[in-house]
């Protein structure tokens, strides 16, 4: 008894001791880890600028989901541990962005590195970012050079720059001359059928899409599809506000005179544009399945080339135009057009000259080197190092001819358009997402920035359908099809932050469920309902009861912006 | 006590088995079974870091909390966050599907369970038996995000299975959009959710089953009861103590019922029936890093989860049931 007694105690005690070793084993791991940070940091300040000691730094990039990598292990991160001994591993994101940032601020620990896509302001508020404004100061003569021009709209209004926007314009601005932005795409059999007609309106497009599924009746064709999924549903409201002749400054018109905003969701465009959408949907060729499409099941769709026509952005449907273009059946390839409700409308499709500053890099507090991750930025900023980040590797990725133009052989375009090697030299990852010039920038010598926008090598890229169209219209490039966008010193209105919390915030949720609730009721309304229907709608949107100061608040936002970008 | 302790020793130890006080026998049962106690310290300690410890995140609730702030530094702000919730018009629209949803999965959990469970129990033939509890619950173990994208193909009106078996057989003429019309959701989030844990469920009813005493089905033989009888008299009557203990924890997990089928099947088309509570708090609390809301809701529904669970108890109890505590 009496040892039995014992050993139950001595293995109590055991138990117990187990816990506090465990607790405290803990914090020696801690302790060493951090210890191993100071250490990082000393060697780092005590080798002043010559030190090339390797050191990896953790990157999180929210904004892309692709492979995880160690950057040294592509071609041009490798040059750049070479050079400067740093290399990250970066990691992308896997699901919900505004979960995986949200428990990164709810912990407190980030990586050294971040770039919170949408959430950035959530990081600021909650102080994930440290302030750059000294370190930029001392270290970053090249970042003073690019970002200078732009200080005012990159420094919080708590006289802090937490984060790098990626646009800062150098040089000369060059257009995108395919249409990464928005459009009415339809597809070539479509416009090749009708022998390539000028259209520019809302009903002569979907007076085509008819045309063309009435002769084809029995191939199951889907008129016009749209993306409605999840924070994606813009790209089934966002028309009505392109068809009006305005450019993508999100929810709102401005007024390019007064610089007053309107929110649009409740105006005679929407109701135009959906009332169009509810009529094609009563011949049988609006596509009812887009209230139940997730985003993939809506590429699949697109990719199927059943569907005829449809809106969105270029960036949102590249992975099925890719495809489509790799399938090789030219006919089902899509061709952007700029509509507008009526032919007296301008069309603003292209984004004019910008600056998003809501979207950008920054240092975290939890960054174990500041100093060298912020000499790194710097040096990454030089001439040298943006083509190398654009262009990738000379004789690799890209060639230079006798009159110093840069371009790529029909072989290293082919070859670049396989994923893997795009990731393996590394251009996939250091093309964006980095203290970068704006794509749209011009080097020195002319060059432009970004390969995509050098017409040597942009040419090159379109297929035969492609070429054999604009032909037919009598141009170059797709963008030549589009108006050229009228300076709008705020674009885009969508990159003004709220405060956290905000009644304009709140606002924007309830309207966001207003909106996604009556999409389908209006689009699908019975016929001769859809008046009514919208009643409704309006007079849901009348409760919500903050439309006018929200305005507001967006227009003072706005003329700040203005003043701040033209005062200079 | 001090004055018996000291005076007449001799005389205690007849006089404080029979009557000690409460704290004296506290101290005496604990002094006896020491070792369990010191066992059980640090599985207590655990319980106390992690159930305990955390309620103090309930403060959060009455502030305007933003992270990275000390707390000394939070804006108390009272009651605004539950007003906020009470007062948004979807709130009440949230809670009727959160509580349609749940009783759905709850009766049908049940009912469904119980039937396969004595079904399967009837079965003499062992390899049947195991193919088809094997199958049952198989699905179990895919995760949601998989079943819920099986569902969404099954149910497509473009090549979905579901409307092509309605329609060979003549019940529809034309694809029926299932997952585009708001009132079908409940009924498809059933379907979905009793395809997915229908044979999880049944295990522990086969376990119950598993107890009962066989000679008391002898006897019924004996008395000449069949089939059904003895499923009526024998086999439910046992089960039934397991039957109410489950009944009471979900009862009491009402308001926890449904966030992933529900937050994979939604889309704008059936919102309106999909959204569930627990969405609604994602939606308003994490995706708008209003942590304060969240933790707001989260009380409301502790508060309610504890109101129901007590009710249900004592409910039992007054039937005379078994009961939870």
């Amino acid at each position: 008894m009496a040892k039995k007694r014992i050993l139950l105690l001595l293995l109590s005690v055991v138990m117990l001791l187990s816990i506090v070793t465990a607790c405290s084993g803990n914090n020696g791991g801690n302790q060493q880890s951090s210890g191993n940070n100071s250490s990082g940091n000393t060697g780092g300040n005590a080798g002043g600028e010559e030190t090339l000691e390797p050191v990896t730094f953790t990157f999180f990039n929210a904004g892309s989901s692709r492979q995880d990598v160690l950057t040294s292990d592509t071609d041009i991160g490798a040059l750049y541990a070479e050079e400067t001994g740093v290399s990250f591993q970066i990691e992308h994101l896997v699901g919900d962005v505004q979960t995986k940032i949200g428990t990164m601020i709810a912990g407190g620990e980030y990586p050294d590195v971040l770039v919170a896509d949408t959430e950035i302001d959530k990081v600021v508020e909650a102080g994930g970012f440290i302030d750059l404004t000294d370190l930029i100061e001392q270290y970053g003569p090249n970042i003073k050079k690019v970002y200078g021009p732009y200080f005012d709209l990159i420094t919080h209004r708590d006289g802090s720059i937490y984060f790098l926007p990626f646009s800062p314009q150098v040089g000369e601005y060059i257009p995108s001359p395919v249409i990464d932005q928005g459009a009415f795409w339809i597809q070539q059999r479509v416009l090749k059928e009708f022998n390539y007609p000028k259209i520019k309106t809302l009903d002569e497009y979907f007076d085509l899409i008819r045309q063309y599924a009435a002769k084809y009746p029995n191939e199951d064709l889907v008129g016009f599809t749209s993306l409605t999924h999840d924070w994606r549903y813009f790209a089934m409201t966002n028309p009505a506000n392109h068809l009006a002749g305005y450019p993508n400054d999100g929810p709102v018109m401005v007024d390019m005179n007064t610089l007053e905003a309107d929110d649009w969701h409740n105006n005679d465009e929407m109701k135009r544009w959906l009332k169009s959408l509810n009529d094609l949907y009563h011949d049988g060729l609006f596509d009812e399945t887009s209230f139940v499409n997730n985003y993939d099941q809506y590429l699949a769709k697109l990719t199927s080339g059943k569907v005829l026509g449809y809106f969105d952005y270029g960036w949102q449907v590249n992975q099925a135009s890719q495809n489509l273009k790799i399938a090789g059946d030219s006919d089902l390839e899509y061709f952007p057009l700029p509509i507008v409700f009526d032919a007296n409308i301008k069309d603003q499709y292209l984004d004019p000259e910008s600056f998003v500053h809501n979207r950008g890099i920054g240092i975290t507090k939890s960054a174990k080197d500041p100093e060298r991750i912020i000499k790194f930025f710097d040096y990454m900023l030089t001439e040298e190092n943006q083509i190398r980040n654009q262009w990738g590797i000379q004789g690799l990725t890209y060639e230079v001819d006798e009159n110093g133009r840069f371009y790529r052989t029909p072989e290293q375009i082919e070859k670049l358009r396989d994923n893997q090697y795009k990731q393996d030299v590394g251009l996939t990852y250091f093309e964006y997402y980095w203290p970068m010039w704006a794509q749209s920038s011009t080097l020195s010598d002319g060059n432009a920035h970004s390969p995509g926008r050098q017409p040597e090598v942009a040419q090159l890229d379109f297929t035969d359908a492609e070429r054999a169209a604009l032909e037919a219209y009598g141009v170059q490039t797709f963008s030549e099809m589009f108006s050229e966008s009228d300076p709008r010193p705020w674009f885009p209105a969508w990159s003004i932050a709220f405060e956290q919390g905000s009644q304009e915030q709140i606002y924007e949720q309830r309207r966001e469920d207003l909106v996604k609730r009556f999409l389908p009721r209006l689009t699908l309304a019975d016929a001769g309902k859809f008046d009514s229907e919208w009643e409704t709608y309006l007079s849901e949107f009348e409760k919500l009861g903050y439309t006018a100061q929200y305005e507001e608040y967006l227009s003072t936002k706005l003329k700040e912006k203005v003043a701040a970008v033209s005062g200079e | 006590m001090q004055q018996s302790a000291s005076a007449a020793p001799a005389v205690t130890p007849p006089k404080s088995p029979k009557a000690p006080s409460g704290t004296k026998l506290f101290f005496k049962t604990l002094m006896k079974q020491r070792a369990l106690v010191m066992m059980s310290v640090p599985f207590v300690i655990w319980l106390f870091i992690f159930r305990y410890l955390p309620v103090w995140g309930w403060t959060l609730a009455f502030q305007d909390y933003r992270p990275g702030r000390s707390f000394s530094e939070q804006e108390w702000v009272g009651f605004k966050h539950f007003a906020f919730l009470f007062q948004d018009d979807s709130f009440y629209r949230v809670m009727r599907n959160t509580f349609a949803m749940s009783f759905i999965n709850l009766i049908l959990g049940f009912v469904l369970a119980i039937t396969l469970a004595i079904l399967l129990n009837e079965l003499k033939n062992i390899v049947f038996k195991r193919v088809v509890q094997t199958i049952s619950y198989m699905p179990y173990f895919l995760s949601w995000v998989v079943a819920a994208s099986i569902v969404m193909v099954a149910l497509s009106p473009e090549d979905g299975v579901v409307n092509q078996v309605l329609m060979g057989l003549g019940i529809i003429d034309k694809p029926v959009m299932w997952l585009g019309e708001g009132s079908y959701f409940w009924g498809i989030f059933a379907a979905s959710e009793t395809w997915k844990n229908l044979g999880w469920n049944t295990i522990v009813y086969l376990a119950a089953i598993t107890v009962i005493d066989p000679s008391q089905y002898e006897a019924a033989d004996i008395d000449g009861a069949n089939r059904f009888r003895k499923i009526w008299h024998i086999t439910l009557p046992g089960m039934r103590p397991v039957i109410i203990v489950l009944l009471i924890l979900n009862i009491g997990q009402v308001l926890e019922t449904g966030f992933e089928a529900q937050y994979l099947l939604k889309n704008p088309a059936n919102m309106d029936y999909a959204e569930t509570l627990e969405l609604f708090v994602i939606r308003w609390g994490i995706n708008f890093g209003n942590y304060s809301f969240a933790t707001a809701a989260g009380i409301f529904k502790t508060v309610i989860s504890f109101t129901l669970l007590f009710a249900a108890n004592s409910l039992a109890k007054r039937l005379g049931q078994d009961r939870l505590f």
